[in-house]
């Protein structure tokens, strides 16, 4: 076994994961070995030293508190359970939810409101090539045809000749 | 009732609202949990006693909808580093407000110790130093390593069952020990 090898499966070997063949050669070479016999005293140095951590008991309320808390009645009200969700699901999840919903409702909306021939205009008879290409030029006014704002617009203006 | 009875009856028990069932499972894992808990978060007992209280909780909540697929060591552990990662982001978050606090509460206030033996005030320094040493190398630890070494060095468990605790693979926990001791070997010689 070559010590680069050896020093990889220190680790394993110091935690009893490797198998019993490897943990003998593993071991049989760390015998004849200086060098990775040092490593390994290295590596059981830390492992030694970690057992210098203090050990705590729980005290003798621990479970005489827990059986009250048992009994508390659970605190969930509508910030914790919303913060579930949004934990659950993410955020940016949550954020393309409510866009696709708000781009749903405000087409739908618009173009309800804009079909509803509620003020006929009194037009000039046109050629259809020549109202297609200014229905095409509409789509740069402030409110296009079909959309919400139209709709918007064209309620207000209705209201507006109304009140007259 | 037995005492010995194995986890998995209990827990069978508990979903029927055993409640001497639970003080039994309590009994039995309420030490290794309190300890697990306190040594990954970095020695504030009365913080890693409400978690570990919080665990338990968690346990009597979900025994009606726990199913003996895994040992139940592992599904316990599984809730422990749950709580211990969302404490972690909770005391993140807070950092941020310590900014605006005024009143600090005082630190050490219901940290009685309660083993039985009274070592010299000396070794009780040094060991407390040398604790102290051992928590600070151990916190700068990344938390997966930190967590891996923590349930290798202090529970005994395997590969597998730390992998079956942290949702990974053998091979990713064996490197996640190396990485942590190789870590911890540098923190605690410069230390």
């Amino acid at each position: 076994m070559k010590c680069r090898s050896v020093q990889k499966k220190l680790s394993a070997y110091q935690d009893g994961e490797l198998k019993p063949l490897e943990q003998e050669e593993l071991s049989s070479h760390l015998l004849g070995c200086r060098s990775c016999r040092k490593e390994y005293e290295q590596l059981d140095w830390v492992w030694q030293t970690l057992g210098g951590l203090e050990e705590i008991s729980p005290g003798p309320w621990f479970y005489p508190q827990l059986a009250r808390k048992l009994k508390e009645p659970r605190k969930r009200g509508l910030l914790p359970t919303l913060q579930h969700v949004f934990r659950f699901i993410g955020a940016p999840a949550i954020a393309s939810i409510i866009l696709v919903i708000g781009l749903a409702a405000g087409s739908y909306l618009g173009s309800n409101l804009a079909r509803r021939d509620l003020f006929p205009s009194q037009g000039i008879p046109v050629s259809d090539s020549q109202s297609g290409f200014f229905a095409s030029m509409r789509v740069f006014d402030p409110a296009p045809p079909g959309t919400f704002a139209e709709g918007y617009l064209r309620m207000a203006s209705y209201e507006e000749s109304e009140s007259r | 009732m037995d005492k010995q009875l194995p986890n998995e009856e209990l827990m069978v028990k508990i979903a029927k609202g055993d409640e001497y069932a639970f003080q039994i499972l309590v009994e039995r894992h309420q030490t290794s949990l309190l300890n697990l808990i306190y040594r990954f978060l970095g020695g504030d007992r009365t913080k890693s006693q409400d978690l570990a209280q919080e665990v338990f909780l968690r346990v009597w909540q979900a025994a009606r909808s726990y199913e003996a697929k895994a040992k139940f060591t592992t599904w316990l552990y599984r809730i422990v580093v749950n709580i211990c990662l969302n404490e972690l982001k909770a005391s993140r978050r807070k950092k941020w407000l310590r900014f605006f606090q005024v009143d600090r509460e005082e630190q050490g206030v219901g940290e009685e110790d309660f083993s039985g033996e009274e070592p010299s005030p000396e070794d009780q320094l040094l060991s407390k130093e040398r604790s102290r040493e051992i928590t600070e190398a151990l916190q700068r630890l990344p938390e997966n390593q930190r967590m891996a070494l923590v349930l290798k060095r202090y529970d005994d468990l395997s590969y597998a069952e730390i992998a079956g605790i942290l949702n990974c693979s053998v091979s990713a926990v064996e490197s996640l020990l190396v990485r942590a001791k190789k870590n911890l070997q540098e923190k605690l010689k410069i230390s």
